[in-house]
Protein backbone atom coordinates (compact mmCIF):
# COMPACT_ATOMS: atom_id res chain seq x y z
CA UNK A 1 0.00 0.00 0.00
CA UNK A 2 2.78 2.51 1.37
CA UNK A 3 4.98 1.70 -1.50
CA UNK A 4 2.50 1.54 -4.53
CA UNK A 5 2.15 5.68 -4.70
CA UNK A 6 6.22 5.23 -5.51
CA UNK A 7 5.12 3.77 -8.96
CA UNK A 8 4.55 7.05 -9.90
CA UNK A 9 7.60 8.77 -8.91
CA UNK A 10 9.39 11.11 -11.41
CA UNK A 11 11.50 13.67 -9.40
CA UNK A 12 14.12 13.04 -6.86
CA UNK A 13 16.41 10.30 -6.43
CA UNK A 14 14.38 7.40 -5.50
CA UNK A 15 12.69 5.81 -7.72
CA UNK A 16 10.59 2.36 -7.67
CA UNK A 17 13.03 -0.10 -9.05
CA UNK A 18 14.63 0.95 -6.25
CA UNK A 19 12.24 -0.25 -3.88
CA UNK A 20 13.12 -4.33 -4.47
CA UNK A 21 15.61 -4.02 -1.14
CA UNK A 22 14.32 -3.85 1.91
CA UNK A 23 16.79 -1.01 3.14
CA UNK A 24 15.34 1.49 0.60
CA UNK A 25 11.77 0.71 1.96
CA UNK A 26 13.18 1.40 5.34
CA UNK A 27 14.84 4.75 4.09
CA UNK A 28 11.06 5.49 2.50
CA UNK A 29 9.42 5.30 5.76
CA UNK A 30 11.66 6.84 7.80
CA UNK A 31 12.15 9.88 5.15
CA UNK A 32 8.19 10.33 5.96
CA UNK A 33 8.37 10.02 9.12
CA UNK A 34 11.26 12.85 8.93
CA UNK A 35 8.85 14.86 7.05
CA UNK A 36 6.13 14.50 9.81
CA UNK A 37 8.53 15.56 12.80
CA UNK A 38 9.39 19.06 10.52
CA UNK A 39 5.78 19.27 10.45
CA UNK A 40 5.02 18.86 14.11
CA UNK A 41 8.12 21.20 15.00
CA UNK A 42 7.05 23.83 12.32
CA UNK A 43 3.44 23.51 13.86
CA UNK A 44 3.97 22.91 17.70
CA UNK A 45 4.56 26.39 18.96
CA UNK A 46 1.28 27.75 17.66
CA UNK A 47 -0.48 25.28 18.91
CA UNK A 48 1.33 25.57 22.36
CA UNK A 49 0.18 29.48 22.72
CA UNK A 50 -3.18 28.02 22.29
CA UNK A 51 -2.78 25.45 24.80
CA UNK A 52 -1.11 27.81 27.32
CA UNK A 53 -3.81 30.34 26.48
CA UNK A 54 -6.33 28.20 28.58
CA UNK A 55 -4.22 28.49 31.56
CA UNK A 56 -3.92 30.97 34.46
CA UNK A 57 -1.00 32.79 35.12
CA UNK A 58 -0.23 31.09 38.47
CA UNK A 59 -0.67 27.88 36.99
CA UNK A 60 1.54 28.38 34.17
CA UNK A 61 4.41 30.08 36.40
CA UNK A 62 4.01 27.34 38.90
CA UNK A 63 3.07 23.75 37.06
CA UNK A 64 5.27 22.13 34.64
CA UNK A 65 2.88 21.12 32.02
CA UNK A 66 1.69 21.31 28.60
CA UNK A 67 -2.05 20.42 28.62
CA UNK A 68 -4.27 22.47 30.28
CA UNK A 69 -6.52 21.36 33.11
CA UNK A 70 -9.80 22.90 31.62
CA UNK A 71 -10.50 25.00 28.14
CA UNK A 72 -12.41 28.03 29.47
CA UNK A 73 -13.18 30.13 26.41
CA UNK A 74 -14.17 33.40 29.25
CA UNK A 75 -10.50 33.93 29.38
CA UNK A 76 -9.67 34.75 26.03
CA UNK A 77 -12.58 37.14 26.04
CA UNK A 78 -11.30 38.59 29.59
CA UNK A 79 -8.02 39.12 27.69
CA UNK A 80 -9.68 40.66 25.16
CA UNK A 81 -11.57 43.15 26.53
CA UNK A 82 -8.83 43.71 29.16
CA UNK A 83 -6.31 45.03 26.86
CA UNK A 84 -8.64 46.70 24.57
CA UNK A 85 -7.72 44.32 21.69
CA UNK A 86 -10.59 45.17 19.80
CA UNK A 87 -9.81 48.93 18.98
CA UNK A 88 -5.72 47.87 18.05
CA UNK A 89 -7.39 45.60 15.51
CA UNK A 90 -9.33 48.47 14.21
CA UNK A 91 -6.15 50.77 13.71
CA UNK A 92 -4.38 47.58 12.22
CA UNK A 93 -7.61 47.14 9.66
CA UNK A 94 -7.36 50.99 8.66
CA UNK A 95 -3.75 50.83 8.07
CA UNK A 96 -4.27 47.34 5.82
CA UNK A 97 -7.42 48.86 4.19
CA UNK A 98 -5.43 52.54 2.86
CA UNK A 99 -2.50 50.02 2.24
CA UNK A 100 -4.00 47.92 0.20
CA UNK A 101 -5.46 50.60 -2.02
CA UNK A 102 -1.98 52.07 -2.56
CA UNK A 103 -0.03 49.19 -2.61
CA UNK A 104 -2.06 48.20 -6.13
CA UNK A 105 -2.49 51.64 -7.60
CA UNK A 106 0.82 53.28 -7.36
CA UNK A 107 2.93 50.30 -7.62
CA UNK A 108 0.62 48.93 -10.81
CA UNK A 109 0.77 52.22 -12.66
CA UNK A 110 4.64 52.41 -11.93
CA UNK A 111 4.75 48.68 -13.65
CA UNK A 112 2.57 49.92 -16.54
CA UNK A 113 4.95 52.79 -17.11
CA UNK A 114 7.95 50.47 -17.47
CA UNK A 115 6.17 47.47 -19.07
CA UNK A 116 4.45 49.33 -21.15
CA UNK A 117 4.40 53.02 -21.82
CA UNK A 118 8.31 52.99 -21.57
CA UNK A 119 8.58 56.58 -22.39
CA UNK A 120 12.00 57.56 -23.38
CA UNK A 121 14.37 57.38 -20.43
CA UNK A 122 11.86 54.68 -18.61
CA UNK A 123 15.20 52.79 -17.57
CA UNK A 124 16.55 55.11 -15.41
CA UNK A 125 13.73 54.55 -13.00
CA UNK A 126 13.82 50.54 -13.48
CA UNK A 127 17.17 50.73 -12.79
CA UNK A 128 16.75 52.58 -9.58
CA UNK A 129 13.94 50.63 -8.43
CA UNK A 130 16.00 47.19 -8.63
CA UNK A 131 18.72 49.31 -6.51
CA UNK A 132 16.50 49.92 -4.13
CA UNK A 133 15.86 46.21 -4.03
CA UNK A 134 19.43 45.57 -2.45
CA UNK A 135 19.33 47.87 -0.19
CA UNK A 136 16.83 46.73 3.00
CA UNK A 137 14.19 49.64 3.66
CA UNK A 138 15.55 49.40 7.33
CA UNK A 139 18.65 51.19 6.80
CA UNK A 140 17.02 54.33 5.48
CA UNK A 141 13.93 53.63 8.45
CA UNK A 142 15.73 56.80 10.67
CA UNK A 143 16.12 59.24 8.02
CA UNK A 144 12.53 58.62 6.72
CA UNK A 145 11.41 59.23 10.15
CA UNK A 146 13.00 62.44 10.67
CA UNK A 147 11.36 63.53 7.40
CA UNK A 148 8.16 62.23 8.18
CA UNK A 149 8.56 63.99 11.78
CA UNK A 150 9.83 67.13 9.97
CA UNK A 151 6.58 67.41 7.57
CA UNK A 152 4.23 67.01 10.41
CA UNK A 153 3.01 64.11 9.72
CA UNK A 154 3.87 61.49 12.06
CA UNK A 155 0.85 60.05 14.37
CA UNK A 156 -0.78 59.40 10.93
CA UNK A 157 -1.98 56.70 8.54
CA UNK A 158 -0.77 58.53 5.89
CA UNK A 159 2.45 57.71 5.46
CA UNK A 160 1.95 53.95 6.68
CA UNK A 161 -1.02 54.29 3.88
CA UNK A 162 1.79 55.77 0.89
CA UNK A 163 5.08 53.98 2.26
CA UNK A 164 3.67 50.66 0.79
CA UNK A 165 3.27 52.22 -3.06
CA UNK A 166 6.89 52.57 -2.99
CA UNK A 167 7.75 48.74 -2.99
CA UNK A 168 10.55 47.72 -5.50
CA UNK A 169 9.66 43.62 -5.38
CA UNK A 170 5.61 44.27 -6.39
CA UNK A 171 6.74 46.94 -8.96
CA UNK A 172 9.12 43.66 -10.47
CA UNK A 173 6.25 41.49 -10.04
CA UNK A 174 3.66 43.29 -11.84
CA UNK A 175 6.38 44.33 -14.51
CA UNK A 176 6.81 40.67 -15.28
CA UNK A 177 2.83 40.44 -15.65
CA UNK A 178 1.82 42.78 -17.84
CA UNK A 179 5.29 42.36 -20.16
CA UNK A 180 2.87 38.77 -20.67
CA UNK A 181 -0.35 40.19 -21.62
CA UNK A 182 -0.75 40.04 -24.87
CA UNK A 183 0.14 43.33 -27.26
CA UNK A 184 -3.17 43.04 -28.96
CA UNK A 185 -5.32 43.81 -27.17
CA UNK A 186 -3.46 46.98 -25.89
CA UNK A 187 -3.09 47.93 -29.65
CA UNK A 188 -6.78 47.22 -29.75
CA UNK A 189 -7.49 49.37 -27.10
CA UNK A 190 -5.69 52.36 -28.41
CA UNK A 191 -7.39 52.43 -31.30
CA UNK A 192 -11.16 52.24 -29.91
CA UNK A 193 -10.05 55.82 -28.58
CA UNK A 194 -9.20 54.22 -24.96
CA UNK A 195 -7.07 57.03 -23.15
CA UNK A 196 -3.77 55.96 -21.23
CA UNK A 197 -5.41 55.54 -17.80
CA UNK A 198 -8.59 53.85 -19.24
CA UNK A 199 -6.56 51.37 -20.91
CA UNK A 200 -4.81 50.41 -17.28
CA UNK A 201 -8.09 50.92 -15.86
CA UNK A 202 -10.59 49.37 -18.01
CA UNK A 203 -7.67 46.22 -19.56
CA UNK A 204 -4.99 46.13 -18.24
CA UNK A 205 -6.37 45.53 -14.56
CA UNK A 206 -9.47 43.51 -15.69
CA UNK A 207 -6.74 41.03 -17.45
CA UNK A 208 -4.87 41.05 -13.94
CA UNK A 209 -6.54 39.95 -11.79
CA UNK A 210 -4.33 36.75 -10.42
CA UNK A 211 -1.05 39.27 -9.61
CA UNK A 212 -3.45 41.77 -8.31
CA UNK A 213 -4.37 39.08 -5.97
CA UNK A 214 -0.88 37.93 -5.12
CA UNK A 215 0.15 41.27 -4.43
CA UNK A 216 -3.10 41.82 -2.11
CA UNK A 217 -2.29 38.99 -0.19
CA UNK A 218 1.50 40.05 0.52
CA UNK A 219 0.40 43.30 1.22
CA UNK A 220 -1.91 42.37 3.65
CA UNK A 221 0.28 40.10 5.24
CA UNK A 222 3.61 42.48 4.95
CA UNK A 223 1.14 45.49 6.62
CA UNK A 224 -0.13 43.18 9.55
CA UNK A 225 2.99 41.96 10.61
CA UNK A 226 5.06 45.37 10.32
CA UNK A 227 6.51 46.60 13.59
CA UNK A 228 9.36 48.99 13.16
CA UNK A 229 7.77 52.29 10.54
CA UNK A 230 4.42 51.40 12.72
CA UNK A 231 6.36 51.94 16.07
CA UNK A 232 8.11 55.16 15.08
CA UNK A 233 4.95 56.76 14.02
CA UNK A 234 2.03 55.68 15.55
CA UNK A 235 3.48 55.29 18.96
CA UNK A 236 1.60 56.71 21.81
CA UNK A 237 -0.93 58.29 19.57
CA UNK A 238 -3.57 56.47 19.94
CA UNK A 239 -3.80 54.81 16.99
CA UNK A 240 -1.29 51.70 17.50
CA UNK A 241 -1.70 49.16 15.48
CA UNK A 242 -1.82 45.13 16.80
CA UNK A 243 2.22 44.89 16.25
CA UNK A 244 3.07 48.06 18.08
CA UNK A 245 0.68 47.23 20.82
CA UNK A 246 2.35 43.79 21.18
CA UNK A 247 6.00 44.95 21.66
CA UNK A 248 4.25 47.93 24.06
CA UNK A 249 2.56 45.14 26.27
CA UNK A 250 6.07 43.82 28.01
CA UNK A 251 7.40 45.95 30.45
CA UNK A 252 3.50 46.62 31.39
CA UNK A 253 1.00 45.15 33.70
CA UNK A 254 0.44 42.27 31.56
CA UNK A 255 0.85 38.80 33.13
CA UNK A 256 2.54 36.31 30.26
CA UNK A 257 -0.63 34.26 29.61
CA UNK A 258 -1.64 37.69 28.57
CA UNK A 259 1.06 38.35 26.26
CA UNK A 260 0.54 35.16 25.31
CA UNK A 261 -3.21 35.49 24.00
CA UNK A 262 -2.55 38.75 22.93
CA UNK A 263 0.32 36.52 20.78
CA UNK A 264 -2.71 34.44 19.26
CA UNK A 265 -4.80 37.46 18.52
CA UNK A 266 -1.90 38.85 16.32
CA UNK A 267 -1.51 35.49 14.82
CA UNK A 268 -5.05 34.45 14.32
CA UNK A 269 -5.37 36.82 11.22
CA UNK A 270 -2.62 35.91 8.62
CA UNK A 271 -3.41 32.13 9.62
CA UNK A 272 -7.10 32.93 8.28
CA UNK A 273 -5.69 34.25 5.56
CA UNK A 274 -3.01 31.24 5.00
CA UNK A 275 -6.19 28.77 5.08
CA UNK A 276 -7.78 30.49 2.52
CA UNK A 277 -5.25 31.47 -0.35
CA UNK A 278 -2.36 28.75 1.04
CA UNK A 279 -2.38 27.87 -2.82
CA UNK A 280 -1.61 31.06 -3.90
CA UNK A 281 0.92 31.43 -0.92
CA UNK A 282 2.67 28.99 -1.21
CA UNK A 283 3.24 29.09 -5.06
CA UNK A 284 4.14 32.90 -5.38
CA UNK A 285 6.37 32.50 -2.29
CA UNK A 286 8.32 29.58 -4.71
CA UNK A 287 8.68 31.41 -7.63
CA UNK A 288 8.89 35.04 -6.33
CA UNK A 289 10.91 34.94 -3.49
CA UNK A 290 13.70 34.60 -5.02
CA UNK A 291 13.07 37.45 -7.37
CA UNK A 292 12.71 39.15 -4.43
CA UNK B 1 -1.14 51.95 -54.50
CA UNK B 2 -1.13 55.93 -54.35
CA UNK B 3 -3.08 55.96 -51.43
CA UNK B 4 -1.37 53.47 -49.69
CA UNK B 5 1.78 55.46 -49.93
CA UNK B 6 0.44 58.54 -48.83
CA UNK B 7 -0.76 56.68 -45.82
CA UNK B 8 2.46 55.38 -44.88
CA UNK B 9 4.26 59.46 -45.41
CA UNK B 10 1.53 60.75 -43.54
CA UNK B 11 2.22 58.04 -40.91
CA UNK B 12 6.27 59.05 -40.79
CA UNK B 13 5.35 62.54 -40.42
CA UNK B 14 3.36 62.28 -37.75
CA UNK B 15 4.90 59.84 -35.59
CA UNK B 16 7.67 61.83 -33.72
CA UNK B 17 5.96 64.37 -32.34
CA UNK B 18 3.46 62.11 -31.73
CA UNK B 19 6.48 59.83 -29.89
CA UNK B 20 7.06 62.85 -27.94
CA UNK B 21 3.71 63.50 -26.59
CA UNK B 22 3.19 59.83 -25.36
CA UNK B 23 6.72 59.96 -23.54
CA UNK B 24 5.61 62.68 -21.67
CA UNK B 25 2.57 61.27 -20.89
CA UNK B 26 4.13 57.78 -19.57
CA UNK B 27 6.05 60.04 -17.26
CA UNK B 28 3.25 61.91 -16.07
CA UNK B 29 1.32 58.74 -15.53
CA UNK B 30 4.25 57.32 -13.46
CA UNK B 31 5.22 60.77 -11.62
CA UNK B 32 2.65 60.16 -8.58
CA UNK B 33 4.53 56.75 -7.92
CA UNK B 34 8.17 58.25 -8.89
CA UNK B 35 7.90 60.78 -6.02
CA UNK B 36 6.43 58.54 -3.81
CA UNK B 37 9.71 55.92 -4.43
CA UNK B 38 12.05 59.42 -4.15
CA UNK B 39 10.26 60.32 -0.17
CA UNK B 40 10.40 56.69 1.34
CA UNK B 41 13.02 54.74 -0.61
CA UNK B 42 15.67 57.13 -2.65
CA UNK B 43 16.02 60.34 -1.04
CA UNK B 44 16.09 59.11 3.13
CA UNK B 45 18.94 56.76 1.53
CA UNK B 46 20.81 60.04 1.18
CA UNK B 47 19.38 61.88 3.52
CA UNK B 48 20.77 58.98 6.13
CA UNK B 49 24.04 59.90 4.74
CA UNK B 50 23.70 64.12 5.56
CA UNK B 51 22.02 63.10 9.09
CA UNK B 52 25.01 61.12 9.80
CA UNK B 53 27.54 64.31 9.35
CA UNK B 54 25.50 66.64 11.59
CA UNK B 55 24.61 66.77 15.23
CA UNK B 56 21.16 67.33 16.38
CA UNK B 57 18.43 68.53 19.20
CA UNK B 58 15.94 66.19 18.98
CA UNK B 59 14.90 66.31 14.99
CA UNK B 60 16.51 69.51 14.16
CA UNK B 61 20.37 69.34 12.76
CA UNK B 62 22.43 71.35 15.24
CA UNK B 63 25.98 71.83 13.22
CA UNK B 64 27.71 70.27 10.89
CA UNK B 65 30.67 67.70 12.19
CA UNK B 66 31.82 66.03 9.13
CA UNK B 67 33.06 62.31 9.57
CA UNK B 68 33.17 63.22 13.87
CA UNK B 69 30.02 60.65 14.01
CA UNK B 70 31.49 58.01 12.68
CA UNK B 71 34.70 58.48 15.03
CA UNK B 72 32.69 57.96 18.07
CA UNK B 73 30.83 54.80 16.93
CA UNK B 74 34.11 53.16 15.84
CA UNK B 75 35.28 54.00 19.71
CA UNK B 76 32.25 53.05 20.56
CA UNK B 77 32.82 49.37 22.35
CA UNK B 78 29.18 48.62 22.01
CA UNK B 79 29.27 49.00 18.37
CA UNK B 80 32.47 46.88 18.44
CA UNK B 81 30.76 44.55 20.02
CA UNK B 82 27.75 44.63 18.09
CA UNK B 83 29.79 43.98 14.55
CA UNK B 84 31.72 41.42 16.03
CA UNK B 85 28.41 39.57 16.96
CA UNK B 86 27.14 39.86 13.81
CA UNK B 87 30.02 37.63 12.76
CA UNK B 88 28.64 34.96 14.84
CA UNK B 89 25.20 35.40 13.83
CA UNK B 90 26.41 34.61 10.49
CA UNK B 91 28.41 31.34 11.93
CA UNK B 92 25.56 30.09 13.87
CA UNK B 93 23.14 31.06 10.77
CA UNK B 94 25.67 28.70 8.55
CA UNK B 95 25.63 26.14 10.38
CA UNK B 96 21.89 25.66 11.61
CA UNK B 97 19.92 27.79 9.14
CA UNK B 98 21.71 27.11 5.70
CA UNK B 99 21.43 23.40 5.42
CA UNK B 100 17.90 23.26 6.93
CA UNK B 101 15.94 24.01 4.30
CA UNK B 102 18.18 21.85 1.61
CA UNK B 103 17.99 18.86 3.71
CA UNK B 104 14.20 19.51 4.12
CA UNK B 105 13.80 19.69 0.60
CA UNK B 106 15.53 16.38 -0.17
CA UNK B 107 13.11 15.15 2.19
CA UNK B 108 10.14 16.33 1.12
CA UNK B 109 10.98 15.22 -2.12
CA UNK B 110 11.71 11.72 -1.52
CA UNK B 111 7.91 11.34 -0.36
CA UNK B 112 4.64 10.75 -1.97
CA UNK B 113 2.58 10.76 0.60
CA UNK B 114 1.40 13.88 2.41
CA UNK B 115 3.17 15.65 0.08
CA UNK B 116 1.35 19.07 0.03
CA UNK B 117 0.86 18.91 3.49
CA UNK B 118 4.14 18.84 4.27
CA UNK B 119 4.91 22.12 1.72
CA UNK B 120 1.92 23.90 3.46
CA UNK B 121 3.37 22.78 6.87
CA UNK B 122 6.77 23.75 6.79
CA UNK B 123 6.24 27.26 5.06
CA UNK B 124 3.47 27.97 7.78
CA UNK B 125 5.52 29.81 9.94
CA UNK B 126 6.61 32.05 7.55
CA UNK B 127 3.24 33.83 7.75
CA UNK B 128 4.01 34.44 11.69
CA UNK B 129 4.81 37.78 12.48
CA UNK B 130 7.96 38.33 13.57
CA UNK B 131 7.48 39.77 16.49
CA UNK B 132 4.49 37.70 17.36
CA UNK B 133 7.60 34.67 16.79
CA UNK B 134 9.96 36.24 19.02
CA UNK B 135 7.44 36.43 21.94
CA UNK B 136 6.20 33.05 21.39
CA UNK B 137 9.85 31.32 21.41
CA UNK B 138 10.76 33.52 24.83
CA UNK B 139 8.08 31.90 26.53
CA UNK B 140 8.64 28.27 24.85
CA UNK B 141 12.11 28.89 26.29
CA UNK B 142 10.81 29.53 29.40
CA UNK B 143 13.49 29.20 32.15
CA UNK B 144 12.95 27.22 35.85
CA UNK B 145 11.43 24.25 35.35
CA UNK B 146 7.99 24.95 33.95
CA UNK B 147 9.26 26.34 30.36
CA UNK B 148 8.25 23.86 27.60
CA UNK B 149 11.89 22.80 26.45
CA UNK B 150 12.62 22.35 30.78
CA UNK B 151 9.40 20.00 30.36
CA UNK B 152 11.01 17.99 27.72
CA UNK B 153 14.46 18.19 29.14
CA UNK B 154 13.35 16.88 32.58
CA UNK B 155 11.22 13.71 30.95
CA UNK B 156 15.27 12.92 29.96
CA UNK B 157 16.44 13.31 33.62
CA UNK B 158 18.56 16.91 32.51
CA UNK B 159 18.33 19.71 34.87
CA UNK B 160 16.13 22.99 33.79
CA UNK B 161 18.45 25.50 31.78
CA UNK B 162 18.55 29.33 32.02
CA UNK B 163 18.77 29.22 27.96
CA UNK B 164 18.78 33.43 27.14
CA UNK B 165 20.33 34.13 30.04
CA UNK B 166 23.11 32.18 29.06
CA UNK B 167 25.42 33.96 27.25
CA UNK B 168 27.10 30.97 25.19
CA UNK B 169 23.49 30.12 24.07
CA UNK B 170 21.73 33.11 23.40
CA UNK B 171 22.76 33.58 19.50
CA UNK B 172 22.77 30.03 19.16
CA UNK B 173 19.10 30.10 20.50
CA UNK B 174 18.08 33.28 18.44
CA UNK B 175 19.39 31.78 15.02
CA UNK B 176 16.89 28.64 15.71
CA UNK B 177 14.26 30.77 16.04
CA UNK B 178 14.90 32.69 12.50
CA UNK B 179 15.35 29.70 10.92
CA UNK B 180 12.21 27.89 12.81
CA UNK B 181 10.78 30.93 10.98
CA UNK B 182 12.47 31.17 7.85
CA UNK B 183 13.64 27.89 6.42
CA UNK B 184 10.15 26.95 4.84
CA UNK B 185 9.99 29.59 2.21
CA UNK B 186 13.31 28.49 0.89
CA UNK B 187 12.61 24.76 1.51
CA UNK B 188 10.00 25.54 -1.42
CA UNK B 189 12.38 27.45 -3.35
CA UNK B 190 14.87 24.67 -3.23
CA UNK B 191 11.74 22.00 -3.94
CA UNK B 192 11.23 23.64 -7.22
CA UNK B 193 14.74 23.37 -7.77
CA UNK B 194 15.18 19.97 -7.13
CA UNK B 195 11.61 18.66 -9.64
CA UNK B 196 13.32 20.82 -12.26
CA UNK B 197 16.02 18.38 -12.49
CA UNK B 198 16.03 16.09 -15.45
CA UNK B 199 14.76 12.36 -14.44
CA UNK B 200 17.18 10.96 -17.41
CA UNK B 201 20.02 11.46 -15.43
CA UNK B 202 18.97 9.92 -12.77
CA UNK B 203 18.45 6.89 -14.23
CA UNK B 204 21.63 6.72 -16.32
CA UNK B 205 23.22 7.28 -12.60
CA UNK B 206 21.58 3.85 -11.55
CA UNK B 207 22.06 2.55 -14.72
CA UNK B 208 25.72 3.05 -13.89
CA UNK B 209 25.16 1.74 -10.37
CA UNK B 210 24.97 4.97 -8.14
CA UNK B 211 22.85 4.02 -4.97
CA UNK B 212 20.55 6.20 -3.66
CA UNK B 213 22.78 8.29 -1.55
CA UNK B 214 25.33 8.86 -4.30
CA UNK B 215 22.60 9.50 -7.02
CA UNK B 216 21.46 12.92 -4.26
CA UNK B 217 25.53 13.49 -3.36
CA UNK B 218 26.40 13.80 -7.41
CA UNK B 219 23.52 14.65 -8.99
CA UNK B 220 21.03 16.51 -6.51
CA UNK B 221 23.58 18.69 -4.99
CA UNK B 222 25.66 19.76 -7.58
CA UNK B 223 22.49 21.04 -9.55
CA UNK B 224 21.21 23.33 -6.03
CA UNK B 225 24.33 24.83 -5.70
CA UNK B 226 24.49 27.65 -7.62
CA UNK B 227 20.95 28.05 -6.08
CA UNK B 228 22.65 27.89 -2.40
CA UNK B 229 24.87 30.41 -3.15
CA UNK B 230 22.80 33.05 -4.20
CA UNK B 231 20.61 32.17 -0.83
CA UNK B 232 23.51 32.17 0.91
CA UNK B 233 24.44 35.58 -0.14
CA UNK B 234 20.56 36.99 0.95
CA UNK B 235 21.02 34.92 3.99
CA UNK B 236 24.00 36.36 5.35
CA UNK B 237 22.13 40.28 4.34
CA UNK B 238 19.63 39.00 5.85
CA UNK B 239 21.53 38.56 9.13
CA UNK B 240 22.95 41.87 9.38
CA UNK B 241 19.42 43.22 9.84
CA UNK B 242 18.54 41.17 13.10
CA UNK B 243 16.36 43.34 15.49
CA UNK B 244 13.42 41.78 16.80
CA UNK B 245 14.90 38.53 18.33
CA UNK B 246 17.60 40.41 20.34
CA UNK B 247 15.30 43.34 21.25
CA UNK B 248 12.28 41.45 22.61
CA UNK B 249 14.19 38.42 24.08
CA UNK B 250 17.06 40.62 26.27
CA UNK B 251 17.56 43.48 25.10
CA UNK B 252 20.97 42.71 23.31
CA UNK B 253 22.22 41.32 26.52
CA UNK B 254 23.05 39.22 28.59
CA UNK B 255 25.65 41.73 28.84
CA UNK B 256 25.10 42.96 24.85
CA UNK B 257 26.20 39.26 24.17
CA UNK B 258 23.51 39.13 21.28
CA UNK B 259 23.48 42.94 20.50
CA UNK B 260 23.21 43.70 16.56
CA UNK B 261 24.08 46.24 14.33
CA UNK B 262 20.35 46.76 13.59
CA UNK B 263 19.60 47.21 17.66
CA UNK B 264 22.13 49.98 18.20
CA UNK B 265 20.00 52.05 15.55
CA UNK B 266 17.43 51.46 17.50
CA UNK B 267 18.81 52.24 20.76
CA UNK B 268 19.97 56.07 19.34
CA UNK B 269 17.04 56.25 17.84
CA UNK B 270 14.93 55.25 20.77
CA UNK B 271 16.21 55.85 23.58
CA UNK B 272 18.93 58.71 22.81
CA UNK B 273 16.85 60.04 20.72
CA UNK B 274 20.29 60.56 18.83
CA UNK B 275 19.59 60.56 15.11
CA UNK B 276 22.46 61.25 13.67
CA UNK B 277 24.38 58.74 15.15
CA UNK B 278 22.01 56.45 14.26
CA UNK B 279 22.11 57.95 10.84
CA UNK B 280 25.58 56.64 11.27
CA UNK B 281 25.09 53.40 12.12
CA UNK B 282 22.62 52.94 9.78
CA UNK B 283 24.83 54.08 6.43
CA UNK B 284 27.73 52.25 8.13
CA UNK B 285 25.33 48.80 7.36
CA UNK B 286 24.87 50.14 4.31
CA UNK B 287 28.01 50.39 3.13
CA UNK B 288 28.66 46.63 4.36
CA UNK B 289 25.69 45.43 2.76
CA UNK B 290 26.09 47.09 -0.62
CA UNK B 291 29.86 45.49 -0.90
CA UNK B 292 28.10 42.21 -0.32
CA UNK B 293 25.53 43.03 -2.75
CA UNK B 294 28.35 43.78 -5.35
CA UNK B 295 29.46 40.28 -4.64
CA UNK B 296 26.36 38.61 -4.98
CA UNK B 297 26.04 40.29 -8.35
CA UNK B 298 29.63 38.61 -9.48
CA UNK B 299 28.68 35.33 -8.18
CA UNK B 300 25.45 35.36 -10.10
CA UNK B 301 27.08 36.52 -13.26
CA UNK B 302 29.55 33.94 -13.22
CA UNK B 303 26.79 31.34 -12.88
CA UNK B 304 25.04 32.83 -16.03
CA UNK B 305 28.65 32.60 -17.70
Amino acid sequence: MFFEKYKKKTDGTIRFYDLHSTRTKILCVFIFILCLLAVVIALFPPIWVFLASFRSIKDFVKTPRIWPEKFDFKLFAKTWNDLKFFKYYINSMIVMAGSVVCSVVFNGILAYGLAILRPKGHKIIFSLVMLSMLIPATTSMVALFVNITNLGLSHSYIPLWLQIGANAFYVILFKQFFEGLPKDLIEAAKLDGCGYLQTFSKIIMPLSKSIVMVIIIFTINAVWSDFLLPYLILNNSGKETVMVKLYMFQGGTATAVDILRAVLYSILPPIALFVIFQKQITDSAATGALKG
Amino acid sequence: MAKKENDLLLHKSERKPWMRKKDMIGWLIMLPSIILFLFFVWEPLLESVRLSMYTAKGFRLDTFVGLDNYKRLFQYPVFLKALGNTFVYIFWSLVLGFFTPMVLAVLITETMHLKGFFKMGVYFPNIVPGLATVLMWRYLFGEGKSGVFNIMLSGLGIKPVVWFNNPMLTIPLIVIIMTWRAAGSTTLIYIANISSIDPALYEAATIDGAGILKRIRYITVPSVFSLAKTLLIIQIISVFQILYEPLVLKQGGPNNASVSMMMLVWNYANREMNYPMAAATSVVICVILIILSAVYFKVTKSKEN
